[in-house]
C-alpha cells in the first residue's frame, strides 16, 4: 500500500501529502490529483500543480516531499528531452516510467517520493505506471497514490470498469479524487485533471467551490432535528432576573 | 588519508564536524545563528511584481538588528526576499547573484527569474534543508512578471501572491482577504505595506519598519523604509557619564609616530634626478 | 539510513507539559519613602501575542502591591489565593497585613507547592510599617530577600544591569570627595523605570504594547509633588490616611 510515511519526512518539509490517480482508457489516459500542498498544518499552496509534464505526451503525478518530487521530475524531463534530441523520436512512457524507477530506487534512503506516470505513446497507446515509495516499478490499469488515496482503494475496485471511453473515465477519476479530499485533511483544494492523447494533451479543472458532492450527514442530522421539532416545543431556557 | 593537503576543496569545509559532534554530545549547546524571524511577502500587479520585507533580526527573543535589508539583489530585474537563517539568505542570494552575472555575460542575454529559480532549488536540494533560506524570489524578464516561493529543502511554488517566514500567516491573511487581479502599482504596494505590517504587529519575530521593491519592465525601485511604524520615543533622561566614572589602574601613553634618524655612511646620495 | 530507522522504530513519549511561559517583564525599586512596582502588560506564547493587555501588576493593600511574572495563568491564580489570605487576615485582626508579613506569607505559600511549584516570579513592593520604601523579590519556589531594586522576567538580563549602574551606581566612581546617594527620589526613579521598559522595548521581542507603573507613598511623603502633574496618572488608594497608592499607564511600542 503505497501509505505515505509521514516519519520519512524531515521536520518543516513541505509535503504534498496528496490525492493523485491515473486512469488509462481506449484512446489515452486521464490522470488527476488535489491541490494542497502542506507544512504542519498550514497550507503552504491551494492551487498545486502536481500533474508535471516530462514529456509531449507523457506526465507525472507527484506525491510525497514536495522538494524530492520536483527534483526527480526535473531530471527526467530533461533526460527525456536530450534522448529525444538523441535518437530522433519520442521516447515511450515505459522509459520514461524506468528512469523514474532507477532514481527513485537507488536513492530510496534519500527519497520520499511516491510518483505516477502516465501517458501515450505510439509502441502501447496509453499506459500508467506506479512507481510507491520503495521505488517499484507496475504497470496498472489504473493507480492511485497519495494519502488521501488509502480512502478509496475500495471506491475503485467497486467502480472501475475497463473498456470506458473519456467522459466516463474523466467523471471516474473526478469522484475518486472528490471522495478523497473529503476524507483527508491532507489533501483538498481544487481537482486538476489532464486528458492525455495520441493528439493533445487537454486540461480540465474542478474549483473548489464545485466539487462532486457525496453523502455529508445533512439528512441525517436534518431529520432528527425535524423529528424533536415537530413533537416538543421549545422552551427558553429559566433565567433568574 | 594522513596527509593534509594543501589543497583545500570548493565548498562547505567540515574539518571540525567530529570535534563538534563530539563536543555537543558532552552537552556543549549549539551556537545559535541569527534568524531572521521574518515576515517577507510578494505580490503580483498589472505590470510587474511588489516585494515586501520587515527589518527585524533575532537571536532566539533578543533583537539582533532593528533594522536589517531582506530584499537581496539577485540582478537588475530580480529580487529576492529572505527569511530563516541570517547567513544562508545572504549567503545563497549572493552566490546566486553571482552567477546570474556570468550565465548573463557567458549567454548575451538578460536572465530570466526561473533561471534563479532553478539554480536556488538545486542547490537548497542538494543540501537536504541544512542551508535554512526560505525565499521569496521575484522579477520581471522576457517572459513577464514572475514570482516564485523556494522552501529550505528546495521546493518551489510559482502564485501569484506569496509570503513567507514566522509572520507569514498573518502576512497572508491580508492577501487572502484583499488581493485581486490586475491591481494597479499603487494599490498593490499598500496591499504589500498592509501584509508586512500585519506581521510586524501580530508575529513578535517580525518588527520594526517596512521594505518594498516594484520590479517593471521599465525598471526595479528600492523603497527602502517605506514605512517607519516603530520610531523610538524620546527617552526621558540622558545617561551621559561624568568625566571620571570609569575606574582606571594606571595609565599608559604610547607614541604610535615612530620617530627615525636616518644618518648617512658615506658614499654619495642616491641620484634621483 | 540507520539513523532514520531508529526515529521510526522507537518509542516516542507524549508528554503533557503544564507550564508554558508568558513572557513580559516586571520590575521594582525601593525609595527612602515610596517603592515603585511596574510591568509592561503583553501576554505572549511562542511568537503570537495572546493580548496586549493583561496586567502583571496588583494592588494588594494601600501599602503593598504585587508583580507576578511567568506563567500567566499560576501568575493570576496565586495573586488571586494572596489576596484571599490578605482578606481572611482582614478580617480575623481588623488592619491590613504589613507589607513584611506579606512577604513571609508568600514565602510560605510558594514552598507549600515545593514539588509542583507556581511557575512565577513574584516582586512585592510597598511601605514597611516604619515608613520606608520596600521591595522584596522571590524565586518560585519561595527563597527571598528585601532589596532596593529588582527586575525580573523576559527582559531580566537587560534590565537589571542597567538598575544596578543607574541605582546602586555600580562600575561608577564617585567625584572626588563626594559620595552616591543611598536612595534616589521619586522624580529620578520614575524617568529610570520608563526608559528600562522603553529600551526592553526595542531589543526584547516578548516586551511591549502598554506600561503599568504603581507608585505607593508612605503618608506625608514629600515625593507626592512630583506625582501630581505627571502624564496619565490617576490614584487608585483604598483608604483614607495613611500610604497612598498611584497607577501611571503608558503606551509601548506594539511591533
Amino acid at each position: 500500500m503505497e501509505r505515505i510515511d509521514f516519519d520519512r519526512l524531515k521536520t518543516g518539509e513541505v509535503n504534498l501529502g496528496t490525492s493523485i490517480m491515473a486512469v488509462q482508457f481506449k484512446d489515452g489516459v486521464v490522470i488527476g490529483a488535489d491541490s494542497r500542498t502542506t507544512t504542519g498544518s498550514y497550507i503552504a499552496n491551494r492551487v498545486t500543480d502536481k500533474l508535471t509534464h516530462v514529456h509531449d505526451r507523457i506526465y507525472c503525478c507527484r506525491s510525497g516531499s514536495a522538494a524530492d518530487t520536483q527534483a526527480v521530475a526535473d531530471i527526467v524531463h530533461r533526460f527525456l528531452q536530450s534522448e529525444a534530441q538523441e535518437r530522433e523520436e519520442t521516447p515511450t512512457v515505459h522509459i520514461a516510467a524506468s528512469v523514474f524507477q532507477k532514481i527513485c530506487y537507488g536513492n530510496k534512503d534519500a527519497l520520499s517520493a511516491g510518483i505516477i506516470v502516465a501517458g501515450w505513446d505510439k509502441d502501447v497507446g496509453p499506459s500508467v505506471y506506479n512507481i510507491p515509495l520503495g521505488g517499484g516499478l507496475f504497470r496498472q490499469p489504473w493507480a492511485i497514490g497519495g494519502s488521501g488515496s488509502t480512502y478509496v482503494y475500495g471506491y475503485c475496485d467497486a467502480t472501475f470498469k475497463d473498456g470506458w471511453g473519456r467522459d466516463e473515465t474523466v467523471e471516474f477519476v473526478k469522484n475518486t479524487l472528490a471522495l478523497a479530499m473529503s476524507r483527508d485533511g491532507s489533501s483538498g483544494g481544487v481537482i486538476r485533471m489532464c486528458v492525455i492523447t495520441e493528439d493533445s494533451v487537454q486540461r480540465l479543472f474542478v474549483p473548489g467551490n464545485e466539487l462532486p458532492r457525496f453523502w455529508e450527514g445533512q439528512e441525517v442530522l436534518g431529520a432528527a432535528s425535524k423529528k424533536i421539532g415537530s413533537d416538543v416545543e421549545v422552551v427558553p431556557m429559566a433565567v433568574e432576573v | 588519508m594522513n596527509s593534509s593537503s594543501i589543497y583545500r576543496p570548493a565548498g562547505f569545509d567540515f574539518s571540525n564536524e567530529i570535534r563538534n559532534n563530539f563536543l555537543h554530545e558532552k552537552g556543549l549547546p549549539l551556537p545559535g545563528a541569527t534568524s531572521t524571524g521574518t515576515t517577507i511577502v510578494g505580490c503580483l500587479f498589472k505590470d510587474g511584481i511588489v516585494l515586501g520585507a520587515d527589518t527585524r533580526a533575532t537571536e532566539g527573543p533578543i533583537v539582533a538588528d532593528k533594522n536589517c535589508e531582506k530584499i537581496h539583489y539577485i540582478t537588475e530585474s530580480i529580487r529576492c526576499c529572505g527569511a530563516g537563517t541570517a547567513a544562508d539568505t545572504e549567503f545563497t542570494t549572493a552566490l546566486i547573484s553571482s552567477n546570474m552575472e556570468m550565465h548573463a555575460l557567458q549567454t548575451g542575454r538578460k536572465p530570466r527569474v526561473v533561471t534563479a529559480m532553478t539554480m536556488l532549488k538545486q542547490m537548497l536540494h542538494r543540501y537536504q534543508g541544512h542551508i535554512g533560506a526560505a525565499l521569496v524570489l521575484g522579477g520581471v524578464d522576457i517572459t513577464g512578471p514572475q514570482l516564485f516561493t523556494i522552501h529550505p529543502h528546495g521546493s518551489t511554488d510559482k502564485l501569484p501572491y506569496v509570503t513567507m517566514g514566522s509572520g507569514s500567516l498573518a502576512a497572508m491573511a491580508m492577501f487572502e482577504s484583499s488581493w485581486k487581479p490586475n491591481m494597479e502599482r499603487e494599490e498593490a504596494l499598500t496591499l504589500v505595506k498592509a501584509a508586512i505590517a500585519a506581521g510586524i504587529f501580530n508575529d513578535l519575530g517580525s518588527g520594526s519598519n517596512v521594505d518594498a521593491c516594484i520590479i517593471t519592465a521599465t525598471g526595479t525601485e528600492m523603497l527602502r523604509n517605506v514605512e517607519m511604524p516603530n520610531q523610538r520615543v524620546q527617552k526621558e533622561r540622558d545617561y551621559k557619564f561624568r568625566r571620571g566614572t570609569t575606574a582606571w589602574r594606571k595609565e599608559d601613553i604610547r607614541q604610535l609616530i615612530v620617530q627615525e634618524h636616518t644618518k648617512p655612511v658615506g658614499g654619495d646620495e642616491m641620484d634621483t634626478s | 539510513m540507520p539513523g532514520s530507522m531508529v526515529a521510526m522504530t522507537q518509542p516516542v513519549q507524549q508528554s503533557f507539559n503544564p507550564y508554558t511561559e508568558n513572557g513580559g517583564t516586571i520590575l521594582a525599586i525601593a525609595g527612602s519613602d515610596f517603592s515603585v512596582i511596574a510591568g509592561d502588560t503583553r501576554q505572549s506564547e511562542g511568537y503570537s501575542i495572546q493580548t496586549r493587555y493583561a496586567p502583571k501588576v496588583f494592588r494588594l493593600t494601600d501599602k503593598a502591591v504585587l508583580a507576578v511574572n511567568g506563567f500567566a495563568a499560576d501568575g493570576n491564580m496565586f495573586v488571586k489565593k494572596v489576596k484571599q489570605r490578605l482578606e481572611w487576615y482582614r478580617h480575623a485582626h481588623a488592619k491590613d497585613m504589613p507589607i513584611r508579613a506579606i512577604a513571609r506569607l508568600i514565602q510560605t505559600m510558594l514552598y507549600a507547592r515545593r514539588f509542583f511549584p507556581y511557575y512565577v516570579y513574584n516582586i512585592l513592593g510597598g511601605i514597611e510599617e516604619d515608613g520606608t520604601g520596600a521591595v522584596y523579590s522571590f524565586d518560585p519556589v519561595g527563597s527571598y530577600e528585601r532589596e532596593t531594586c529588582r527586575a525580573a522576567g523576559a527582559a531580566q538580563s537587560l534590565v537589571q544591569p542597567f538598575l544596578d549602574n543607574q541605582i546602586y551606581f555600580k562600575n561608577q566612581t564617585p567625584a572626588a570627595g563626594t559620595q552616591f546617594p543611598q536612595h534616589l527620589p521619586l522624580t529620578s526613579v520614575l524617568p529610570l523605570v520608563i526608559d528600562s521598559f522603553t529600551s526592553a522595548t526595542e531589543r526584547h521581542i516578548e516586551v511591549g504594547d502598554g506600561l503599568e507603573i504603581y507608585v505607593v507613598v508612605a503618608s506625608g511623603s514629600t515625593s507626592l509633588q512630583g506625582l501630581q502633574n505627571l502624564r496619565g496618572v490617576q490614584e487608585v488608594t483604598g483608604t483614607t490616611d495613611g500610604e497612598r497608592v498611584f497607577v501611571i499607564r503608558r503606551e509601548l511600542k506594539k511591533d
